[in-house]
């Protein structure tokens, strides 16, 4: 029987080196040199003042570990067989720092012999002990024919917490136990600390008891070991409660009583212990596999199942991811283009009929100014004046419509310029319009029109004209009355009569000059607008077109710049795949092998159906 | 001490400061006013402790009546308060219930308290009020069971007990390191941190130790003195007593007949007797060779415990021929004398600094609880008047005094303990003298101590720790000058 189990063990070695897990190699080295030991190593714990020591004197009947009140055992007590009672206390040296307990060689520890009568003195760590040496404990042999058949006994400080199990001394490290009991006193029922630690324990070791001590001290003791294995049945502890007295055990021996003895509880607590002895070779050992196996492949598993998800995680953020953003990005730039287009576009029409709305607004101005003027002056009187006023307003208008022009033109690249804002570069091209000096002189010459003036011949005759008439009117009338012809009446009408019309004829003149001139200027004007527009279109189109190809060839780099980085990140997430399903398949083997080791471990104990979960969690 | 500011003024002024300072809080008001309230009842004494150690037990024995516990239908324990009142009556607290009457059921040595019909954790406190001379300067505080700290490393059940009571009794099997663990969580705060005087170890249950031999109690005894010498104990509280709460019960309520069936016990020769009761099973199911009922055995069991049984048989065996005498002596053993002894020296007769450290400490609570404008201003108050109160300076020298870092000599040790009041605060046990001595002969001592600790207060061959607790003596010393002057004028 022993084959098939060590043939599982070794596996279970093999598994570990091949993990390269070199402290759960020697775990297991160290368990398979423990299971081919014919001794059974019970541990005894329990919190302090359980009676773990008086226990021990009662199973082997000899008051050898050292019972008091309060604190006695400090020193871990290991009672073993020997042709003579003997003590000694042994003192692993000082471990140099970080050392590990398991690799202190043998040749390091020291014996102290211990006198008989010391042994109290020795176990509380106050008598053959050096200060500042290693982790001591103290060997008692005792000559026991249940002793010699192999039963270890291992006393330990009380502890009321998991951690502070096998921290003393690793002569009572729980992993180097094959049994443990757990001493619990029958005043109260276990403890959740208790119950604590043995869901621990329990965890590692196959075979543990709960012994019930004390039960001379109290009458409703059947209660509580009721109570009690209620308790351990719900918190699922597979352990066995043995109710004993040591007192009464300690009597029986003294007065040589059966009765007594039987009904301290030891022999079935004795048998349960050679059964386990007996046993261990085979159903024990079978168990401590099974268990280890679990052990191992759990801690096994734990960091390939980390990795597997790790791995799920890292997809999210490793090459597969660099990959997407760069897709992303190529995809926002295109985005990016057909929107610093569109929007070049428009604004470029917008500002261009904007500014000849401007412009067309400034030269209206100017024409109902000429107007106003000339409803009443005479473009005879200060035509260099006017000429000179209409000159420096239409260079004025046309410069503010230029400046205008230039600031719109800047706020334009701005604003595509932001377009590009998420990718930082500095995008405003290297680019600068002012307004042309020589707006002035773009003017076309404006020469004086042609107007009627009205010169002393004209008037001379007109005058005539207008007074003949009056002449006549008066000499005619007169002469009815008999007076002559001409007579001062009629050349004073025919004076009247001239002046009027002269007066008239020169108002006439006059009109027909101010509308000349209304028309000269406002046809000036209209050429000076056409000349300023079309030169603004131009300077528009050439703004455009040169933003266009400013942006265009930026956004011709940054496309280059993103596909570049799109290409290495597909290479990369290529090879990572290729690299994670490798890794994957490889965790998955392993996973899949660990599990037969357990499978085969399991089939070792098949009493003992607790599955641990395997599968990685897909 | 009339010496500065008197402690409960001080705290008297910052709970009315801390009373203006939360004016539009009703909640912290309503708190505040329970604090003020608190500083003229008596003091709030609460027995805590992990599961089973025998808390209710010992209420019990401190009371001298079976009082305690009061549980529920699921065995859940509440917190209940027992209060001197003229007639036995008990009143349930729950969250959501007005305050209800209970139905208490009187027996022979005590009472028992109805709980039917109220759901487990529905009561938050149950208030018994019981006409005994027991209560009539300290109120009792049964607890439920203490569980391991919780993941803060707090046990809720603890913090409550540190909130409501002014001291603890806390009971531990063997002051494990659990138990500290439990004790040292209430040494967070600034008031937590100023001296451990609030706390009693009871190491409980003292009648199992070692396995219920005949000198269990004595060992126990010893081991409360070993204990008293750990210093990690020493910090976290002012002495450690071992007390048997089951014996000392059974003494203070030990009936003729009790008395009349353990005399019978002892009539069997001893060698033969001790094979009786050699364990709970063999003495209630063998036949005895006297005339004994197996309840009657029982009973006896269940009073007194297979200890207890084997005691009192010893006992009565020895000489304590009366039920009176028996009783006595079971009393003296159990510690229970020594325990009340100590609750007197070191709790009732300190009330008042009890007291004041209780509303400090429930100020200091709510100000790091609630912080606003001017919390920081009154938190400095807090730690000023703890600073600066000398009756926590003398508690601060008792306790630097009990381990030896100060460094004086066992004798000087010894008198700087008795004048600070470690042996008691009343002038007499300060200063040493009989009880009795008149107001002159108190007055020489005090003087005589005043110039002998001046002198070493201002010896510069002395260290300055030194120095320094030597001018707390100084100033005890004054006090009680100032004292004897008052009084004599």
């Amino acid at each position: 029987m022993a084959g098939i189990w060590l043939d599982v063990l070794d596996g279970i070695a093999r598994t570990c080196r091949e993990h390269g897990r070199g402290d759960l190699l020697q775990a297991v080295r160290q368990k398979r040199a423990q299971l081919l030991d014919p001794t059974l190593r019970v541990l005894v714990i329990g919190e302090p003042n359980q009676g773990k020591s008086q226990l021990i004197n009662a199973i082997v009947n000899a008051a050898v570990c050292p019972v008091g009140d309060g604190r006695t055992t400090v020193l871990p007590t290991v009672v073993q067989h020997a042709e003579v009672a003997a003590a000694a206390v042994v003192q692993a040296a000082a471990l140099p720092p970080g050392g590990s307990p398991g690799t202190a060689p043998a040749s390091n520890v020291e014996r102290i012999p211990v006198p008989v009568e010391r042994i109290p003195a020795g176990v509380a760590g106050t008598y053959g002990r050096r200060p500042g040496g290693g982790p001591a404990y103290v060997e008692i042999g005792l000559p026991r024919a249940l002793l010699a058949a192999g039963l270890v006994l291992v006393d330990t400080p009380g502890a009321d917490e998991v951690g502070a199990y096998g921290g003393t001394a690793p002569v009572a490290a729980l992993n180097r136990a094959d049994a443990v009991l757990l001493v619990s006193d029958s005043t109260r029922e276990l403890s959740v600390a208790e119950l604590n630690v043995l869901l621990h324990v329990t965890r590692s070791h196959p075979n543990v008891l709960v012994v019930q001590s004390k039960t001379d001290l109290v009458p409703d003791w059947r209660a509580v070991a009721e109570r009690n294995q209620r308790h351990l049945a719900e918190a699922g502890v597979p352990a066995a409660l043995i109710p004993v007295s040591a007192a009464l055990r300690l009597r029986a021996a003294a007065a040589d009583d059966r009765a007594l003895n039987a009904e301290s509880g030891f022999p079935t607590l004795i048998a349960r212990l050679h059964r386990d002895l007996a046993g261990k070779a085979d159903v024990l050992a079978r168990a401590t596999v099974g268990l280890t196996a679990r052990t191992v492949v759990e801690q096994l598993a734990a960091p390939l199942r980390a990795e597997l998800e790790s791995q799920q995680a890292e997809e999210q953020s490793g090459p597969m991811s660099r990959l997407h953003a760069a897709q992303r990005e190529v995809e926002e730039l295109r985005r990016c283009s057909v929107r610093w287009q569109n929007a070049l576009n428009d604004e470029m029409a917008d500002l261009l009929s904007d500014i000849e709305y401007d412009l067309r607004d400034r030269t209206r101005q100017i024409l109902r100014e000429v107007d106003d003027a000339f409803d009443t002056a005479d473009p005879l009187v200060a035509w260099d004046t006017f000429q000179e006023w209409l000159a420096r307003s239409l260079t004025e208008a046309a410069e503010a419509n230029h400046e205008w022009l230039v600031q719109r033109c800047d706020f334009v690249a701005r604003r595509v310029a932001g377009h590009f804002a998420r990718y930082g570069y500095d995008v405003l091209p290297p680019w600068s319009m002012t307004v042309p000096e020589d707006l002035a002189d773009r003017m076309p010459e404006f020469e004086q029109p042609n107007v009627d003036r009205f010169t002393v011949s004209q008037k001379v005759i007109t005058g005539m004209k207008g007074s003949y008439g009056g002449l006549l009117m008066f000499g005619l009338a007169l002469t009815l009355a008999g007076m002559p012809m001409i007579n001062p009446v009629s050349i004073g009408a025919g004076a009247l009569f001239g002046g009027k019309s002269i007066r008239d004829e020169s108002r006439q003149l006059l009109r027909r000059r101010q509308a000349t001139v209304k028309t000269a200027v406002q046809r000036h004007v209209d050429d000076y607008f056409v000349r300023v527009v079309k030169d603004c279109r131009d300077a528009t189109r050439q703004v455009q077109r040169m933003l266009r190809d400013h942006f265009a060839a930026l956004t011709d780099e940054l496309q280059e710049a993103i596909v570049q980085s799109l290409r290495t990140a597909k290479q990369a997430a290529d090879t990572d795949a290729a690299v994670r399903d490798q890794r994957q398949r490889e965790i998955k083997l392993r996973m899949t092998r660990l599990a037969a080791l357990y499978d085969q471990a399991q089939q070792l104990t098949a009493a003992r159906p607790a599955a641990v979960p395997l599968e990685p969690r897909a | 001490m009339t010496v500065g500011l008197r402690l409960d003024e001080a705290v008297w002024g910052l709970l009315h400061q801390a009373l203006e300072l939360y004016r539009d809080d009703p909640r912290a008001t309503g708190h505040l006013r329970h604090q003020l309230a608190r500083l003229e009842q008596p003091l709030h004494v609460a027995l805590a402790g992990p599961w089973r150690v025998g808390k209710s037990t010992l209420l019990n024995a401190m009371m001298g009546e079976e009082v305690a516990p009061v549980v529920g239908a699921d065995g859940s324990g509440v917190f209940t308060w027992y209060e001197d009142g003229p007639q036995p009556r008990a009143t349930a607290y729950s969250a959501n219930h007005p305050p209800q009457e209970l139905a208490m059921v009187k027996s022979a040595t005590g009472m028992r308290v109805d709980l039917v019909g109220w759901r487990a954790g529905e009561l938050r406190d149950i208030v018994v009020r019981w006409p005994t001379r027991a209560l009539r300067q300290v109120t009792l505080l049964d607890t439920p069971a203490i569980t391991g700290p919780g993941e803060h490393g707090r046990s809720p059940v603890m913090d409550r007990v540190l909130r409501d009571a002014d001291a603890v009794l806390y009971l531990t099997r063997d002051g494990r390191g659990t138990d500290l663990r439990v004790l040292e969580s209430g040494r967070d705060s600034a008031v937590g941190q100023a001296a451990p005087i609030n706390t009693i170890m009871v190491l409980a249950r003292s009648d199992e130790t070692g396995g219920g031999k005949i000198d269990a109690l004595l060992t126990a005894r010893q081991l409360a003195r070993r204990q008293q010498r750990d210093p990690r104990v020493n910090a976290l509280s002012v002495t450690v007593v071992a007390c048997s709460g089951l014996i000392g019960l059974a003494g203070r309520v030990l009936s003729e007949s009790d008395f009349a069936a353990l005399a019978q016990l002892a009539t069997v020769p001893r060698p033969q007797l001790e094979g009786y009761l050699l364990s709970a099973d063999r003495f209630l199911r063998s036949e005895l060779p006297v005339p004994l009922d197996a309840e009657v055995r029982a009973g006896l069991l269940d009073r007194l415990g297979l200890f207890g049984v084997r005691l009192a048989t010893t006992l009565v065996r020895t000489g304590c021929d009366s039920r009176a005498a028996l009783s006595g002596e079971l009393i003296r053993r159990s510690g229970l004398a020594e325990l009340r002894e100590s609750v007197n020296r070191f709790f009732v007769d300190r009330r008042d600094t009890l007291k004041s450290r209780s509303a400090l400490a429930a100020v200091e609570a709510l100000l790091r609880a609630e912080p606003g404008r001017g919390t920081a201003e009154l938190l400095a108050n807090v730690e000023q008047i703890l600073a600066g109160a000398h009756e926590f300076r003398e508690l601060r020298l008792l306790a630097a005094l009990r381990d030896t870092r100060l460094g004086f000599d066992a004798e000087v040790a010894a008198e700087a303990r008795r004048l600070v009041g470690g042996d008691g605060v009343g002038l007499a046990a300060r200063l040493g003298v009989e009880h009795d001595a008149g107001v002159r002969r108190l007055w020489e001592a005090a003087a005589e101590a005043q110039w002998r600790w001046r002198d070493r207060a201002e010896d510069p061959l002395l260290r300055l720790a030194q120095r320094r607790g030597a001018q707390v003596v100084v100033r005890s010393c004054e006090g009680m000058l100032a004292e004897l002057a008052e009084g004599g004028r």
